[in-house]
């Protein structure tokens, strides 16, 4: 065997390893939801352009804090649904179900968070019809929580799913579809916070 | 041996994202420049994002179009932000 013929036995090994997690459709899926939430973000920067003594009023009515605790619970909850993958690689399904519980948990104190930002906002009167701020803050993250409650079913889905042995150790492209969708949520919020909350 | 490694990063991966969401809620503190505030967070986005797609997605191991695309986006993205901010 030379020594070309080697390395061209390397790179097509390379070229093998190298594997989409999941199923296509779904990155494509991805790729279409990333693609609607880059439309409302640019929409958001050029309003503020447009009107930045309204906007700067209503940042101040948010609580970056409540944002950085949903930005902790949902990059803990994406670091639970990638854990709880590679423990399904190993077949360690007991450890693969229990990291998934730990995930929805901090689903759950995102939920939770979100749903008081916006109860204390209508306590101060403040509603998506208040002014473009709000119209605007109230359509993103309420479009963002949607896609969270959608990704909180697919994580109760896939744990059912691994209870029912419908995932082996290499036969589990489902999990890693519905894991690539919770990430997705994960990196839409780390733009959302900063250019809503922080910026 | 190699997973032991894959858990590492990831573990590490997280700790890294938990600690650049904390210093970007703080850092109006260090920063008085606006322009360099605002820099200074999407650069923050960008880091983060690049850990989220090539750690937590794993695309770091998949087809290179692939994980360009979805670096492309957490560049692009926040580079269009800016150039709205800093106009």
């Amino acid at each position: 065997m030379t020594r070309s013929s080697i390395i061209i036995d390397l790179a097509e090994a390379n070229i093998k390893d190298k594997r989409l997690p999941g199923d296509l459709a779904m990155w494509f899926f991805i790729l279409a939801e990333l693609t609607v939430f880059a439309i409302f973000f640019i929409g958001f920067a050029i309003s503020e352009q447009l009107n930045p003594a309204m906007f700067s009023q209503g940042k101040d009515h948010l609580h970056p804090i409540a944002g950085l605790i949903n930005t902790i619970a949902l990059i803990t909850s994406s670091f639970f649904v990638a854990f709880a993958l590679r423990a399904m690689h190993k077949e360690q399904v007991k450890k693969s179900v229990l990291r998934l519980f730990f995930a929805k948990v901090f689903g759950t104190i995102y939920l939770a968070v979100k749903i008081w930002e916006y109860l204390s906002l209508f306590e101060q009167g403040i509603s998506i019809e208040t002014n473009t701020f709000f119209t605007l803050y109230f359509l993103i993250t309420a479009f963002h929580l949607m896609h969270v409650l959608l990704g909180m079913v697919i994580l109760v889905f896939i744990a059912h799913s691994i209870g029912q042995k419908k995932y082996t150790k290499n036969h589990n492209s489902g999990f890693e579809a519905g894991a690539s969708y919770w990430h997705m949520v994960d990196l839409l919020w780390i733009i959302l916070f900063p250019l809503i909350y922080v910026i | 041996m190699q997973k032991t490694k894959a858990i590492n990063i990831l573990i590490s991966s997280w700790m890294l994202l938990i600690l650049l969401s904390v210093i970007a809620i703080f850092l109006p503190t260090f920063i008085d420049n606006n322009n360099l505030y605002i820099l200074s967070a999407l650069m923050i986005v960008m880091i983060k994002g690049q850990q989220i797609v090539d750690v937590f997605m794993d695309l770091n191991n998949a087809p290179k179009l692939w994980r360009c695309l979805f670096l492309a986006y957490i560049v692009l993205l926040p580079i269009i932000i800016a150039g709205i901010y800093l106009m």
